[in-house]
Formats: C-alpha cells, structure tokens, sequence
C-alpha cells in the first residue's frame, strides 16, 4: 500500500489551441494517500496540470498515467471513476431541482441500477451530512452547501483520488472549514488528494507535499515543512507562508518551519519556560 | 460629420452644505422584493472623511447589501422595500440619482471579470466620464490620473479580458477613481485573486486612503491587511451590526470572534493558545511586527 | 483567455472609419442583393476576398466558413438546379413531377440562379467578419451612435458581443464540470438522456449568464450609466478623404447596378 503509484506525469508539456504554453516538461508521482496542494500564481499552470490527472486535457507532450491506464486513451468520463474532479465554483454544476436527484444525476447518465444509485446516494448524503437538505433545491442553499452537494455528486462515482480547484475561494472562515473537514475526512477513509489552493495557511495545516507551479513548470516539491523553511524564495513569487512560520524564522527558528499554532506555541514555550520556572523558583 | 460639435452641459458634481459625516447611515432597514427576512436590520454608523473601514462578517451577513445602499443601487436598482436614511458626502440617496451619487461613491466589486466590458483599457476607464458627459480633454487627463494612481500605464489599448485578475481588478478600481470620488467602496475586491493580485490590489487601496485621503470602506475576509491598515471594524452578522471597534479591540475578543465567525490574523491565534497555557502574554499583537516585539520581549523578561 | 472577434492590425482597412466601412458594408449587400447574374456577384466576392487578404484577416477562418456551409450552399443550388423554372434546356431528366414542382429539366437559368444564390450566401457570410474584425467594437458602437441609433441600444448590442467569447468559455468550463460528474457524451444515448445532459449543460450557463448580467448592471450603473445628460466620447473618429472616397465609391457603385438591374 505504501507508495502506490496512482498518478505518474511523465515531461509534459500542454500548449493550448490559443498559443499558450501552460505547462512545459512536468514530471511528478502523486502516490496513495498523499494530500498534495498545488500552488502557485494565476497563469502558473495549476489547473492546467491538475485537468490532467483526470484526462480533461492531454498532454501535447509526454504521458500521464492514472493507475496504470494512459489518459490519452481514455475518455473523461470513463476516468472520472477513478478521479474525481470538484470544480471550484459548485454553480457550474449544479441544475436539478432538489439535492437528491443532483447526486443521482451522475450516476443515471453511467446507467448505474435503481438499487445501487439509491445506495450510493445514502451513502453520500450520510458522509457529507446532507441528509436533512435531500429534498432541498440547491439553488437555495448556501455557498458552502451549494459546495458540498457539487463534492457529493462526485463522491458517488466513487473515485479513489480527488482534485478540488481552489475549494475555499469565495467562502468564509466558517465555510472553508467546512469543506476543508469534508476533504479530511475523505482522506481518512483512504483517499488520496490533491488541492489547488492560494490559501498558504490551508497548505501549512492540511497537506503532506506542497507543489509550488510557476512559470508550466513544477519548481518545488516538498513537505510544507520542507518547502516553507526558505521562504525567501517564496516571497520572490508573492506566496507568503503563514504568519506563524515568518514569525519563527523572524524570532530565529532555523529548523524546518514551523507550520501551525500549536507548534509554534510549544517551540516558544520551550524557549521561555526555562526562564518562568526560575522565576517562580525564585520566588 | 462630427454630429456632436459642442459638448452640452455635463452632469453638475452636487456640493452639500455642510458635512460632517463622509457616510451616514441612520437606522437603515432592507427587504430584498419576495422575501421576508430584512437583509439589513436597523443598521446606523458614521464614518469621518478620510477614516480607513473594514467591513467583516461571514457570508450572507448583508456585507454586499449594506454596500449597495451606499451609491443608491439599493433600494434603486434593485426595488425592495427600504427604510431609514443613508447620507453620503453630504447627499440623501433617496434625493439623489446615481450618475449623481457616482461622482461621490466608488463601487467596486467582486468579480473584476464581470464588471469590465469594454474593449479596451482606456475605454473601459473612460466610460464613467463619458457617461457624465465630461468634455473628451478632461476625460483623458482623468483616465491617466486614475491609471497612474493604479500603476496601470501602459495599458491603455491592452484588453481587459487578458489581464491578470489582479490588474482587471486595477482597471475596476480605475474606473471608479476616473470620477474622483471621495469615497471608495470595495465589495470583496481580492477574494477571488491570487496572492500576488491579492498584494497588488491591497497596496493601492492602502495607498489611496493614505496618500488621497480617501474614505474607504472595504469588505474582505483579509483580516492580516485589516490588522494592518484599517482604522476601525464593523461586523455584521445576519443582517445586523453588531460591532464596531478598533481592528485590536474585535482581533483581540476570542468570544466575539468566535460568535461571529471572523478567524483573526494568525498572530491572534498564538496569542490566545498561549494564555490558554498560562503563558503571562499581557500585550496582545495584531500585525507581525508587533509579534515579533512581543515574543521578544516575552523571551527576554523571562532571563 | 477568450478575446473578441477584433484583430489588431494596421492596415488600410483597419485604419478607416467605422461608418465608412459600415456604408460599404450595406452597399455591398444591397448590390449582392439587386443583381441576380452570378458574374457581378463574383465580382463583389472578389472584392470582399481582396479585402481579407488586404486585411491580413486568418485565412483558415474564411475556409472554416467554407467548410461548415458547403453543405447547405450544395443542397440549396440542387434545388435551384431542379426546380427553376428556366426556358433554355440543357438537360432534360424525365416527366415533370408537378406534385414536388419539380420540372423534369435542368435549364441555363436554374443553373446561373443557384450559382448566384450560393455566391449572395458566402458574401454575406465573409463580409461580416470583415467588419468585426478590422474594427474594435468601441468604434463600431460610435458609428451606430453616430447613425443616430440610440446609445442604450448601440450599448447593448456592442456589449453582447463583446460578452461572446466569455460565454464561451464558461460553456466549455460547464461541460467539463459535467464530465466530472459523469456526465459521458451530449451526443450519445437516448433522448431522454440527451435532452437531461443538454439541461446540465443549459441551465448553468443560463443562471451564470442571468448572475453575470445582475452584476454587470450594478457595474454600469455604478459608473453613471444614463446619467441625464447628453454623453461625451472620449474617443473621437473623424472621417478622413479615403472614407469620403469610400462612401463615394459605395454610392457610385450602388447607382451603377441599379441602372443595370432596372435600367
């Protein structure tokens, strides 16, 4: 199970129909269980390289792999078994008139049977805790319910690997934890993820590998701890880590960088406790 | 052939009498037409000239609606039902039209795609004047003052479309500072940039209020660059207002922040995990540099 | 990454006047309109194939045109072919068939007349990009505003199609968000299930348009949009002598195939 191939880019290069060169000789392994954020700028070629994984565009060079099958072999929709793709805004999805028959969609255009849609579609209201919306008409929820029934429908083809396009865009604190506990929670379970994101905090917090894309190529590939630690470099592309990592580094942590509050608070701790416990000794 | 030879009266830019507020809003309520739940419940504020507004609150809060009834689009455009008073630089929006109010207010939204639709640069910077009937000279001269402002020179005859997000959202702003308004308006003006746009936007907005003087009120979930530059903080939650402080006074209150989903910068975050320890923080930072001075010191005090 | 139909260049024909251009445009269409010998049509075609070229215009654009309306423009001169009712025969087929109106013959007539129909069609069709794209749509709107068409409307119609290429792209964005989701082929399966994939696509893209326009008439008003005063242009076109020469030649060429239609 320990690194199992499950996508392999191998020197792809993607120039679009217009001219543009999105992407020029990529190379990169997303093996099982990884939580992979993609950054980078606008234009970097983020979503270029993610539409990829799942065979929305074919490389104008070199190959890509999804579990062995080659994706210039296959069609979307066949592959969209095997990789789920949640685009970042859920309105470009969404159109049936309660969330229920918006899940089953899917499955009724791959000809699924009654029994195993209606399976499929309690499973997915239960993970998703969308059951007491089923009847609702998705228009009318929130950004961040309208979210989660667009990762529902994708959830019920059952895919193995998921790419969310910029899933916290346009959400507030509230939501964004909400989608964010929902991609947890399916990598848990075994999934494997990857995540385009401008959200460094997000990227510090959730991910195990962070790819830094600028310029069609993947110039970073590293754990956060790892990939954050000389964040000059970063800065020069104006993704800044969070706040905690520059504090560190600015208060002369020089290890691999600090990621989260907690740890930031026990590194401090462990650089003032010394000197409390003297006081209170002293005293 | 030229069909316009003389250039007819342009749209007068209304003076008040006296103004000692740049906005006030005086127990402003709105309904949105078919629904029921107001979007706005008694909402009342001022705000001085030149005074730097962050609005904060989650979504659907009434964050947009609120924006709205500051250049009359609300209740004008949209219909509803609407009552209270909203004066702004001296102006009641239900006296005045919005052509009339636009040279006062700067409305600048979301999503920069869907607000630019011209063809050009320059056209699209220009439209607003051209729309007030302002003489072409006048025009020109106020479309490169406003490109200058947003270091947008050089691409006047560039195409708004094949911009990056950041600059379309330049152009956006732009457009609204070719009518030198006093007051700038900026609806989530950075929420669907990257960080690099996110920057570039930021800096002028900072840079107009520092600099110009200009009033702003900007909505955002930025609250590092609220930290930073802001002057004070309104939150707005479910349609009412149910804060208004310094941007130290909301960062600092775990349980307002917490009640009104607003996450603080991240330097708040440590703060409050630290006291949650026991550790004797007694100044509570806002912004990065402040932290920087604090940790130091509390590593310092402690030898 | 969408941009409108305008190609920038510098040529002759991009530097005229919108309305010149505009003149020549609807005199050219008129002529293809009043003459019906395939000849002078062939002329007004050569002269809108020399502007492409004069132009600079992509040629693989012009052979797109062909290539999606060959088909009509065959299936319209066959039915010219055999049902015009012409007097001199060039091949006689069988009996009339009086029910379809087929004539049973194939005449000189019928023939010229498909040829000139066909070659109206492909005028019409490679004359409009012409215009389009040899002209930024900010000075088309200033030429149909100085045709005294009402601004409000010149907006709208410039706006439209400037909005084009973006409704494209969401569409293309939609598809694919449906592929994602299963979503295999709009063109496969049964009716039923075609008419359900083209609702996915349909509804989204309706809703988004519907949003876009929301916040698109916040923007213009916003920016004093019908502002009750007489609007100014800061752009300022000015008719030059080769638009006068133009205007000039449009008229006179105009003139010259009515007196040869009806003179």
């Amino acid at each position: 199970m320990a690194n199992k191939e499950l996508i392999v880019v191998q020197d792809v290069c993607y120039t679009y129909p217009n001219g543009v060169e999105a992407l020029r000789g990529v190379n990169l392994v997303i093996n099982k269980g990884d939580f992979c954020a993609i950054v980078g700028q606008n234009g970097s070629g983020k979503t270029t390289l993610a539409k990829h994984f799942n065979g929305l565009l074919k490389p104008t060079q070199g190959n890509v792999w999804v579990e062995g099958y080659n994706t210039t072999q296959c069609r979307v929709s066949e592959m969209s078994r095997l990789v789920g793709y949640v685009f970042q805004n859920p309105d470009d999805m969404l159109f049936c008139s309660t969330v229920e028959e918006e899940i089953a969609f899917g499955l009724r255009m791959l000809r699924f049977t009654k029994e195993e849609i209606n399976h499929r579609v309690e499973n997915v209201l239960e993970l998703l805790k969308l059951q007491g919306l089923r009847t609702q008409h998705p228009f009318a929820l929130s950004l961040g319910d309208r979210q989660r029934v667009a990762v529902a429908c994708v959830l019920s083809l059952a895919p193995e690997i998921f790419v969310f396009d910029e899933p916290t865009t346009g959400q507030d604190h509230l939501g964004a934890l909400s989608i964010m506990s929902v991609i947890q929670e399916l990598h848990t379970k075994g999934c494997t993820i990857v995540i385009i994101t401008h959200d460094m905090r997000l990227v510090a917090e959730y991910a195990s590998r962070v790819i830094v894309m600028n310029r069609g190529q993947s110039i970073i590939d590293a754990p956060p701890a790892v990939a954050f630690k000389n964040y000059n470099f970063l800065e020069e592309l104006s993704l800044r880590p969070p706040q905690v990592t520059q504090l560190a580094t600015l208060l002369g942590h020089d290890e691999h960088a600090i990621l989260n509050t907690k740890d930031f608070c026990n590194w401090l701790s462990s650089r003032i406790k010394p000197n409390v416990q003297n006081q209170t000794s002293e005293a | 052939m030229i069909l316009i030879a003389s250039h007819p009266p342009r749209l007068p830019k209304e003076k008040s009498v006296s103004m000692s507020w740049m906005i006030d809003v005086a127990h402003v309520t709105y309904t949105y037409p078919n629904t029921e739940r107001p979007a706005l419940e008694s909402i009342s504020f001022q705000v001085p000239p030149g005074q730097f507004v962050a609005l904060l609150g989650p979504t659907s809060a009434g964050k947009s609606t609120l924006c709205y009834c500051l250049n009359g689009v609300v209740p004008r455009l949209f219909g509803g039902e609407m009552k209270g008073k909203v004066v702004v630089a001296g102006l009641d929006t239900y006296e005045h039209e919005i052509p009339v109010l636009a040279q006062h207010v700067g409305l600048v939204l979301q999503n920069a795609r869907s607000q630019l639709f011209n063809v050009t640069v320059l056209s699209e910077v220009a439209f607003g004047c051209e729309n007030l009937g302002m003489p072409p000279e006048e025009i020109r001269q106020r479309v490169t003052e406003a490109l200058a402002l947003t270091e947008l020179h050089g691409l006047e005859d560039r195409q708004p479309s094949t911009l990056s997000g950041g600059q379309q959202q330049r152009v956006a702003i732009a457009c609204v500072l070719a009518m030198r308004p006093d007051l700038l308006v900026l609806d989530e003006p950075t929420s669907e940039l990257d960080p690099l746009g996110s920057e570039q936007v930021m800096k002028i907005v900072a840079r107009l209020n520092r600099e110009l003087g200009k009033t702003i009120l900007l909505v955002t979930h930025d609250t590092d660059f609220v930290a930073r530059f802001a002057d004070r903080v309104l939150v707005l939650y479910q349609g009412h207002l149910v804060e208004d402080n310094t941007p130290r006074n909301v960062f600092t209150n775990q349980t307002l922040l917490q009640q009104y989903r607003i996450r603080p910068p991240q330097v708040c975050e440590i703060t409050f995990e630290l006291l949650s320890r026991g550790t004797p923080v007694t100044q509570m930072p806002i912004t990065i540099d402040e932290a920087v001075e604090v940790f130091k010191r509390l590593e310092k005090d402690g030898q | 990454m969408a941009t409108s139909a305008f190609i920038p260049a510098n040529t002759f024909l991009h530097r005229l006047d919108a309305r010149s251009k505009l003149i020549a445009l609807l005199t050219i269409l008129a002529i293809a309109m009043i003459l019906d010998h395939p000849v002078y049509i062939l002329g007004l075609l050569g002269i809108v194939l020399f502007s492409w070229l004069a132009a600079r215009l992509p040629l693989n654009f012009l052979g797109n045109i062909f290539k999606y309306f060959s088909g009509i423009a065959l299936l319209i001169f066959c039915i010219q072919l055999f049902f015009y009712p012409g007097e001199i025969y060039l091949l006689h087929l069988s009996r009339p068939i009086p029910l379809i109106g087929f004539s049973g013959y194939i005449s000189l007539e019928g023939v010229l007349y498909g040829l000139a129909l066909i070659l109206r069609l492909i005028v019409i069709l490679t004359i409009a990009p012409l215009l389009v794209m040899t002209t930024p749509l900010s000075e088309l709107m200033l030429a149909l505003v100085k045709f005294k068409i009402p601004y409000r409307f010149a907006f709208i119609l410039t706006t439209a199609m400037s909005l084009l290429p973006s409704i494209q792209n969401r569409a293309e964005l939609i598809q694919q968000a449906q592929l994602c989701r299963g979503v295999a082929d709009f063109e496969q399966g049964n009716l039923i299930l075609r008419l359900r994939a083209s609702a996915s696509l349909l509804i989204p893209l309706i809703l988004g348009a519907f949003r876009d326009s929301q916040t698109l008439e916040v923007a213009i008003s916003s920016r004093a949009f019908g502002a009750p005063v007489q609007r100014t242009y800061l752009l300022e076109t000015h008719l030059r002598p080769v638009d006068y020469s133009l205007i000039m030649a449009s008229g006179l060429l105009l003139l010259f195939s009515l007196w040869i239609r009806w003179g």
